[in-house]
This record gives structure tokens, sequence and C-alpha cells, in this order.
């Protein structure tokens, strides 16, 4: 039933495709009158650029971790490179090396750790055109540390059995990791340096607990009052563009013909040209 | 931009060092009583515990038929020229750290920081004998926050005891910290029912 009914549309619908051209080659060649060339005319113009996939790698520096380091106990030297997929997706390599050396002055207890730290994850750029100069992103990462550090304090005295010892251990050996979620911006400041911010969001997998406690400080994630902590950077970055291919540029041009009575007509104009990016 | 930065750095450093310090952070082993049967019980006698210490004292006693008995850290020769029996006994030193309580359900006592091995005498008012329980463990020096100061954790690897009133021991957490969880439990012979 339904096949007879679809039949019956495609005969109805071919039938009245065959009147209707019938009908402009009617109009287009009249008795007597030679066919003349149509003349178009470009109504608009636009051009779209087809983005190849690797588009290029971003060295950067944390300038947070370096102001950190001088204005409290901790800090970090830090830089990243990440690589730059159709100016969407940022998969990014983080490494840095860790310092804290801290002292209580109510209690005289000290810690202290050097050692380096290895974060990896992806950015996605949020922002609607990805040509522009400027981005927002969201980001994750997975972190890791594998480090020694050292205790120190006053002795520790039983006072019941009325023995003293003194308490200093060093190089107590640990491995911590953790995830991060992130959320920043960057400009162009000038050329192909930019600068921006990240704000993070760090939760830890494992602190590194041992038999002497949790450590006090995890190079890269940070200081471990609580399960989460909060963190920042302060980059600047430079765009490197080896091995970044040129984009393929193509051309949408809206054209219409001269004669009033003809409807505009779409043609896509594919440029085999290839323009480098301007950026 | 940079200003911004800089007010977020000091958010971000106030909110990452807030004090996380226990209120009770009294490191101690917890002794729950329970009878045979694994019920948990209030121990109606009274109870005094000491633990021994290193160290020991040497005792002379010195008796005669007809007058008191006397005793001393000394060794006292005239009291043998005049015909009293002299005894010489070693006496252990130790501590009471709980004294004379009635109708205890647990007992939150302290632990050695540089034995590996602790003895406390249980000693029963109603009952002749003591009980004598060995705990053997490992001592662990803590610092989780350097503004909370240092401690000293435990882990227990073994225990012992005499049969006077107990009926065994079970180690139900070996980790002796100061978060007030139950260590070990107490079985005392009989039952409630």
């Amino acid at each position: 039933m339904n096949a007879k009914r679809t039949s019956g549309f495609t005969s109805l619908a071919l039938l009245s495709s065959l009147i209707l051209l019938l009908s402009v080659e009617l109009h287009a060649q009249e008795p007597g009158e030679r066919p003349k060339p149509t003349l178009y005319v470009v109504d608009s113009l636009n051009v779209e650029q087809k983005q190849t996939f690797f588009q290029g790698f971003t060295l950067s520096g944390d300038l947070f971790g370096l102001i950190q380091k001088y204005t409290s106990d901790y800090g970090v030297f830090e830089g990243a490179l990440r690589v730059n997929f159709k100016n969407k997706y940022f998969p990014i390599v983080e490494a840095g090396y860790a310092i804290c050396e801290t002292t209580n002055e109510d209690t005289h207890i000290s810690y202290e750790t050097k050692a380096p730290y290895l974060r990896a994850g992806l950015d996605i750029n949020m922002l609607k055109n990805k040509w522009q100069n400027n981005r927002l992103y969201l980001g994750a990462r997975y972190g890791i540390s594998k480090f020694n550090y050292d205790i120190s304090g006053p002795e520790q005295t039983d006072k019941i059995w009325g023995v003293s010892q003194p308490f200093h251990f060093k190089d107590i050996s640990t491995t911590a990791h953790w995830i991060e979620f992130i959320a920043g911006v960057q400009v162009k400041i000038w050329g192909n340096f930019h600068m921006g911010w990240s704000v993070r969001f760090k939760t830890a997998i494992s602190k590194g607990s041992t038999d002497y406690g949790t450590p006090y400080y995890i190079p890269g994630y940070g200081t471990t009052t609580s399960g989460t902590c909060w963190g920042a950077t302060y980059n600047l970055s430079f765009d490197l563009n080896w091995g970044r291919k040129k984009n393929k540029t193509m051309l949408n041009a809206v054209v219409h013909p001269v004669s009033p009575q003809s409807p505009p007509k779409q043609h896509r104009v594919e440029d085999e040209q290839t323009k480098e990016e301007t950026e | 931009m940079f200003m911004s930065v800089l007010t977020l750095t000091a958010a971000l450093a106030v909110a990452c060092s807030s004090n996380n310090c226990p209120l009770d952070n009294t490191v101690t082993c917890n002794y729950y009583f329970y009878d045979s049967n694994d019920n948990p019980i209030s121990l109606y006698d009274t109870l005094t515990v000491s633990v021994l210490l290193p160290g020991h004292d040497t005792l002379y006693t010195y008796r005669i038929v007809g007058y008191p008995t006397i005793t001393s850290k000394t060794r006292i020769d005239s009291l043998v020229s005049q015909g009293y029996k002299e005894v010489v006994s070693i006496i252990r030193h130790d501590s009471i750290l709980i004294n004379q309580v009635v109708n205890a359900s647990h007992l939150e006592l302290p632990m050695a920081y540089f034995n590996k091995a602790d003895t406390l005498v249980f000693d029963y008012f109603n009952l002749r004998n003591n009980d004598t329980i060995y705990i053997d463990h490992d001592n662990m020096p803590q610092v989780n926050l350097p503004e909370c100061g240092s401690y000293m954790f435990h882990r227990i690897t073994g225990v012992k005891n005499t049969n006077a009133a107990i009926d065994k021991l079970e180690i139900t957490n070996p980790n002796v910290n100061y978060e007030r969880k139950e260590n070990i439990r107490i079985h005392f012979a009989g039952t409630i029912e």
C-alpha cells in the first residue's frame, strides 16, 4: 500500500519537474531569437578557512610560582609545552621544580622538600571564533611527583616512661598524584607572545602518606591542609610555528544573473590556492 | 591584569593556609570490655591499671615472730644481727595509669614512645590475682602539619595476656592514633546472660 503511494508521488514529482523545465526552455528560446549568454554579478563573497589539524606549538613559563617563591615559604619554577590542534584542542605537558622550606614559629617543626613534578592534560578553547588571538579555555590535568622530604623539630619526650629522643628525619621518600580542573584566559600581547592566567581546583588521588604522616607540601600540588586545594598560574607564552601546515582557503560566492527573471544562484568556488594563516 | 593576579594570589594563599589541627590530639590505645560471647560489658569490680617501667629496685624485707614486718630499699645489718629473717626481692618500677575505676566499659591508655613492648598490670579489688597484658608495637613519629606539632603514633603487632579474669584479647584496629577508635577488645571470662 505504502509502496504504491510512494510510487504515485514520485511519478507526480517527475511529471511536474518536466513541465517546469519545458516552460523554462520555451521562455528561453523564443522563435527568431538567438540565445544570449547570461551575465552573473557577485552579490556577496565569503572567505572560509578550512583549518588544518596541526597548528603549531606553544612554550610557556609560570610567573605566579616565581612570585610565590620569593614571597612565601614555597614556590615553583614551571614551564609547559602545548600543542595546538585546530585552535581548539591543546594537549599540554607541564614540568616544574618545586621548593618548600618552612618552619612553624610556635611548634618549631620544620618541613623541607625540593623535587620535580610533571603534569599532563588537555585544554579546550571555548570561544566560538577560534581564529581570534584571545582564548578562553577549560582543561584538566593529571599530576605526579616522586619526592623526598625532611622533617625535624624539638625532641619528643615520653612523660610516663621518662625518655626523650631527637625528632629529625631525612629523605623520607614518597609519591603523590592528583587531578586538576582548570579555567583560564590567554591574550595576545605582541607578535607571538601571549599572556594569561588560570585558576586551578586540585584534588589529591594520593597524598603519599608515609609512616611519618602526610607530607605538608607536595611539589606541583601545594599544601595538604585539606583534601582539595586551589592554585593559580600566570603564564607568559610564545607560539612556535614550527611544523605548522598551511590552511586551505575556500571561497563562497553568492552570484545572481543580470536578468531579473532568474533567481540568484549560489556557486561554490573552491580555490586550490593555499593561503598562509595571517595570525 | 597584574593587580587582579596579585589579589587572586593573596586570596588563594589565605584559602590554603587554614588551621586544621585536631582539637583532641591525645594519642591513646583504646581497650573495650566484652564478655566471652562478644557482648559489651562494664566491669563492676574496682580496677587499677599500672604499667611496668624500665629499671627496678632491690627490696629488703625483715620479719621476726611477734614484731611488725620491716621493708627497706637498703640493707639493714643491725636487724639481721637481732635475729630478723631477711628476704631480698627485685621490684620493677611502675606507674599507675588508672586508679580504682568502677563500672568501666573501656580504657584509654598511653603507649611507650620508644619501647617496642608494654606490660600492663590489671589489679582487681575483688580478685586475689592480677592480670598482666603484654602488647608489642611499632612506634611512628608523625608530623602532618607543622603548626600542629609532632605526635607519636603506634601500630600494634601482637598481644598476650594472663587469665585471672581475662579470657582473651583481640586486636580490632592496630593503628593507635588520636581518632579514638577501638584498638583492643578485652574479653573477660563468663557471660552477662
